[in-house]
């Protein structure tokens, strides 16, 4: 009965089904603020949906050039990585599905995966705009992935664990405790949704699919249902993101267990959801360089600055 | 099941642009249909860059001798199913340019064109007009 439940938990409500149709909802809650900042009406609700079922009904093309099973199989690979990660992350109760310890870091490179699987599918198309998007898909990672886990690790280093799940249930508490603390947490907030803004690759971030230069990046050969399993695994990336942020600096599904719980859990990651669509509406996009001067001599540099706060309040004894 | 196939096409027409030798005033309509002022995103349409994504053609110009090949080079990149709306009076019929040495009497001599838009050029809501009337046609069956 227990294994029964837990297959149900793992393929219905905090897993998998949940994910896609959270996901489905927020690349439409996205698109409309979006909308509604640039001072239109926007998609209906129904959008994300159709644009789904649309994709899955049409053809799929693979081009002569392209590796066949490298080709597509790719997306499936995104696909799984992103639903893995969400295991580990609460959603209605201060456990996750899984936790142990270091399940942060092993989120953090399951968030990864699908920049590799994005850039190896732009190399894999072969073609000359999938292949830059590609490669400037690589340029980005090398820019935004430090800044990102020395975010994430300045709270892991704070409690001394790096379990999501404990990080989430003890962060609010002890910034209430410690209001010092505030200081390098929300530094390393700030860092954090800026660079998830550069890994979902959104405005100003844009860099490897500029419509504008490249056409649609890595995407640009895909078709039917491949795109559309790219296209879902995007906006799982981007709640995954979301909800990793909002468990481990705004403590999550905090202290509430069942529907107050989940509840909580939504109004966090919706809140930063509106955050990354606010800055999508309010930025162009920048170059490459400027992208990877900006990661490594401002984002590093302020991530870096939060552990080091950590580190000399600690030893400093200001607790 | 096919109702719902059906539907999700109506709801979401992802449009390429693409300028067949015309003179340019139709295509700055066409961008202009695409600006927050018309917002084509209510009715679900997105501009795509790429002939793999898009189910509409969005076409415009008299179809010269250069770019026949290309035309249906970029039409048959398109994944079934697709439907093309020619802009325009030069897609139409060949416009001002008909009976010229090097262009066709229109689009429909090249790729097969499901709905048409008249004037020179066209207004952006008589494009999107255009476009929704496909939507419409489709709904019918046509």
């Amino acid at each position: 009965m227990n294994e029964l439940l837990f297959v149900l938990q793992l393929l219905i409500f905090p897993g998998f089904l949940f994910l896609v149709i959270y996901a489905i909802f927020a690349e439409w809650l996205d698109r409309k603020l979006y909308a509604r900042m640039q001072n239109r009406v926007g998609p209906p609700y129904w959008q994300p949906l159709a644009d789904l079922i649309k994709l899955f009904s049409k053809e799929v093309i693979v081009p002569r050039s392209a590796g066949y099973y490298l080709y597509t199989l790719l997306p499936y690979f995104a696909f799984a990585s992103v639903v893995t990660a969400f295991f580990f992350i609460p959603v209605w109760s201060p456990q996750a599905l899984y936790s142990y310890q270091g399940d942060l870091v092993i989120v953090a490179y399951l968030l990864t995966i699908p920049t590799l699987v994005l850039s190896l599918s732009g190399w894999n198309s072969a073609t000359a705009y999938s292949i830059l998007g590609g490669i400037r898909c690589l340029t980005q990672l090398f820019a935004y992935e430090v800044p990102f886990f020395l975010a994430l690790l300045t709270p892991a280093l704070l409690l001394g664990t790096w379990n999501i799940s404990e990080i989430s249930q003890n962060l609010p508490s002890f910034l209430f405790a410690h209001p010092f603390y505030f200081i390098p947490v929300i530094l390393a907030f700030i860092v954090g949704i800026i660079a998830l803004q550069g890994k979902l690759e959104r405005k100003p971030f844009d860099i490897p699919d500029a419509e504008t230069e490249l056409v649609a990046g890595p995407f640009t050969e895909y078709s039917g249902r491949l795109l559309a399993i790219f296209r879902l695994s995007l906006d799982m990336e981007m709640v995954v993101g979301a909800s990793l942020l909002s468990a481990v600096f705004l403590g999550g599904a905090q202290s509430f267990l069942g529907i107050p719980g989940f509840i909580a859990y939504l109004i966090k990651t919706l809140i930063v959801i509106f955050i990354l669509a606010y800055i999508k509406a309010a930025v162009a996009r920048i170059r490459i360089d400027q992208m990877i001067s900006f990661g490594w001599k401002i984002l590093a540099p302020l991530s870096l600055l939060g552990m080091l706060l950590v580190v000399l309040f600690q030893k400093g004894g200001i607790l | 099941m096919s109702k719902i196939v059906e539907w999700s096409r109506r709801a979401s027409p992802w449009i390429i642009h693409f300028n067949a030798g015309g003179c340019n005033g139709c295509d700055i309509e066409v961008l202009a249909a695409l600006t927050p002022r018309f917002d084509v995103e209510r009715f679900g349409i997105l501009l795509k860059g790429t002939p793999r994504h898009a189910d509409i053609l969005v076409c415009t110009g008299p179809v010269n001798e250069q770019i026949k090949s290309r035309l249906k080079r970029i039409y048959d990149q398109i994944p079934h199913p697709k439907f093309v709306v020619a802009v325009g009076a030069c897609a139409i019929s060949g416009g001002v340019f008909r009976g010229c040495y090097n262009t066709l009497g229109g689009m429909d001599d090249v790729i097969p064109v499901t709905a048409y838009v008249p004037g020179c050029p066209p207004r952006p809501d008589a494009i999107i007009q255009g476009v929704y009337a496909l939507l419409e046609k489709l709904k019918k069956g046509g």
